[in-house]
């Protein structure tokens, strides 16, 4: 009886067979790309964190016997043309790097989420004005941005880097702020909070931001991995970090000596952290995304 | 009809005021963001013998660049020369900044253009190819390629492709945009594009094209698609006439966006081959505080950027109208 109005109406694709299409990216339900760069990250995040422990050379230290040495048993990782152990710099450099990465993201993500709620919460003449600007901000190339600023601004360190990487990477997590605040601000339970008398930023850390949270975690693990980049594009082009401070971009900076010595290392080695670093964190990005979009499909 | 056509030029008009309100406040901005930066100017042209200048001869300097004034009042004396067609000399290259622009602008153009056309058109090809693919081999490795490609800050692909290709290899050559002395040969020029060249095209292709694959496959799985099929078309007609009818229009205006992004990128690539373009000229100016040069190339880009913002306005309005 039930398959008597089967033959009105759309026939789904079954889900199996679905299921099999996609396959090649799914092996019974474990994701092993996903599992392997979380272990990863685990593992190049703790060894930057515990990396006293370790590392036995001073990553500052310039060993001019064994410039540009190739990497062998003593030098891991082989020596920079300024004989800096690379193996060293690596892990301290991951540190800095790591750290700005998560700086940044944090004053972008506090800009966005008041920004955000603000513009949310505002009168629609308001909203419009600070959406606008958002827009405009939005369509400038965010490198040449960020390249002007921390010109301007003049010799970098760790805190001006994270500045400026912050107040340039805030503009798409605050419209999804906006566009979430909007639909949860007119619910009961804010009305009330704010009848009680509960204030602005009260109301936006109890009530709003549990709202929006799932939503834009996905957007703030890419803004750490967009600020890993910029800030070693930054000092790869020398505007950014001096090559004293290690990070894996200043690292880079010493490319063009590193071409004339033909010493692969020294550009490999550092870039290859790098990517591998920025994969985890999209691969987390993707991760975060799925199951935000599982939890809103009906099916 | 006479309604329409005061519409008409009443949005045009409204667009026009829009566009050269923006790049005045955009002049403003840069003007005094520049100029409120800690930095010597005096430097840019003098050289080192800036920093042996006596307070007399400082003074003396300043008056003649205009520097000594407040900071309004060199504005609109800029503003009174940049609408008469004079943006100044650049401190740098001692030359009117037209002139260095003008004899850079074309290289820009060519490796920015040339990438553009080619990310466009790849982009295009390959969503449609994965999306009629899905889920399959050539799919889920294209995807994943994507994935991994994003991670590719374009400065070290740019080293890798050197390392590779002109230190190891030496087939082609890693920087410049010609060799020295023999400016003007085609072969010359373009063995000097194809690493910039392929940097820009990888770099940003398989964002593009996955865009595509996604508004694709969204588009599969409309109604409309079913009626078709139930109508008898054809996979390749349905594909074709109407899912990729449907989803040119948000593409195009996208792309019309990505206009300021693919040359802002070129600049980061510029910078990396030496290639003599804007984007080198950028970052000099903005380092060595060459106020003149900085502002006409800052306003290049904005009126690029607007231009690509309101052409992508005007397709979605078009597209609602």
């Amino acid at each position: 009886m039930e398959n008597r109005f089967a033959i009105v109406g759309i026939c789904p694709l079954p889900e199996e067979q679905r299921e099999r299409q996609y396959r090649w990216q799914r092996v019974k339900g474990v994701r092993p790309f996903f599992a392997g760069t979380v272990l990863m990250l685990v593992l190049i995040v703790m060894g930057c964190l515990l990396c006293d422990l370790f590392v036995t050379k001073d990553p500052g230290y310039l060993d001019l016997h064994n410039y540009g040495a190739p990497p062998d048993r003593e030098f891991l990782f082989g020596t920079d043309t300024m004989g800096r152990d690379i193996f060293a710099m690596i892990w301290y450099g991951g540190r800095t790097s790591l750290t700005i990465g998560i700086a940044a993201t944090m004053i972008s993500t506090v800009l966005a989420v008041v920004l955000g709620a603000l513009s949310g919460c505002a009168p629609s003449r308001a909203d419009k004005l600070l959406m606008r600007m958002t827009d405009i901000l939005l369509s400038v190339p965010a490198l040449s941005a960020v390249i002007l600023i921390q010109a301007v601004l003049g010799e970098a360190d760790v805190l001006s880097i994270s500045f400026v990487l912050g107040i340039t990477g805030w503009m798409s997590i605050a419209k999804v702020v906006r566009s979430e605040v909007r639909q949860i601000r007119e619910c009961e339970y804010v009305i009330a909070s704010r009848c009680m008398g509960g204030g602005f930023f009260h109301v936006l850390w109890k009530h709003l931001t549990p709202g929006f949270l799932s939503s834009i975690m996905f957007m703030v693990v890419m803004n750490i991995r967009n600020a890993i980049v910029a800030e070693s594009t930054l000092s790869f082009m020398g505007i950014g970090l001096p090559a004293e401070v290690v990070t894996w971009g200043s690292m880079l900076s010493l490319a063009e000596d590193a071409m004339l010595a033909n010493a692969w290392w020294i550009i490999l080695i550092p870039g290859a952290f790098l990517v591998v670093t920025l994969l985890c964190f999209t691969s987390l990005g993707n991760h975060l995304r799925r199951n935000v979009s599982r939890g809103e499909s009906n099916l | 009809m006479a309604g329409s056509r005061w519409d008409k030029i009443w949005y045009v008009g409204k667009k026009l005021l829009t566009f050269f309100g923006s790049i005045l406040v955009l002049s403003v901005m840069v003007f005094s963001i520049s100029r409120l930066a800690p930095g010597d100017p005096l430097v840019s042209y003098y050289g080192d013998r800036a920093e042996k200048m006596s307070q007399g001869e400082r003074a003396w300097a300043e008056e003649k660049l205009g520097l000594h004034e407040p900071i309004p009042v060199q504005y609109v004396r800029w503003l009174a020369g940049a609408l008469q067609g004079d943006f100044g000399i650049s401190y740098k290259y001692k030359r009117p900044v037209v002139n260095v622009i003008g004899e850079r602008v074309g290289n820009t153009l060519l490796l920015g253009g040339i990438g553009f056309v080619l990310i466009f058109c790849l982009a295009l090809l390959l969503g449609i190819w994965c999306a009629c693919r899905e889920g399959r081999l050539f799919d889920s490795v294209i995807c994943k390629i994507g994935t991994i490609s994003s991670c590719i800050p374009e400065f070290w692909l740019s080293l890798l492709l050197v390392l590779l290709f002109s230190v190891n290899l030496k087939w082609l050559p890693g920087s410049g945009a010609y060799t020295v002395g023999q400016a003007g040969g085609w072969v010359d020029r373009a063995r000097h594009l194809i690493l910039p060249l392929a940097v820009v095209v990888l770099g940003h292709l398989w964002y593009y094209a996955y865009l595509i694959r996604n508004r694709i496959l969204a588009e599969m799985r409309a109604d409309y698609v079913l009626l078709a099929k139930a109508k008898g078309l054809t996979r390749r007609r349905v594909l074709f006439r109407h899912c990729l009818r449907n989803v040119m229009p948000a593409y195009l205006s996208i792309m019309a966006i990505s206009v300021p992004h693919i040359l802002g990128g070129t600049y980061v690539i510029e910078t990396v081959f030496s290639y003599p373009g804007l984007g080198t000229l950028t970052y000099e100016s903005a380092r060595y505080h060459d106020y003149n040069l900085l502002m006409l190339l800052c306003i290049l880009t904005g009126i690029l950027v607007i231009l690509g913002n309101q052409a992508a306005q005007a397709i979605t309005e078009k597209r609602i109208g």
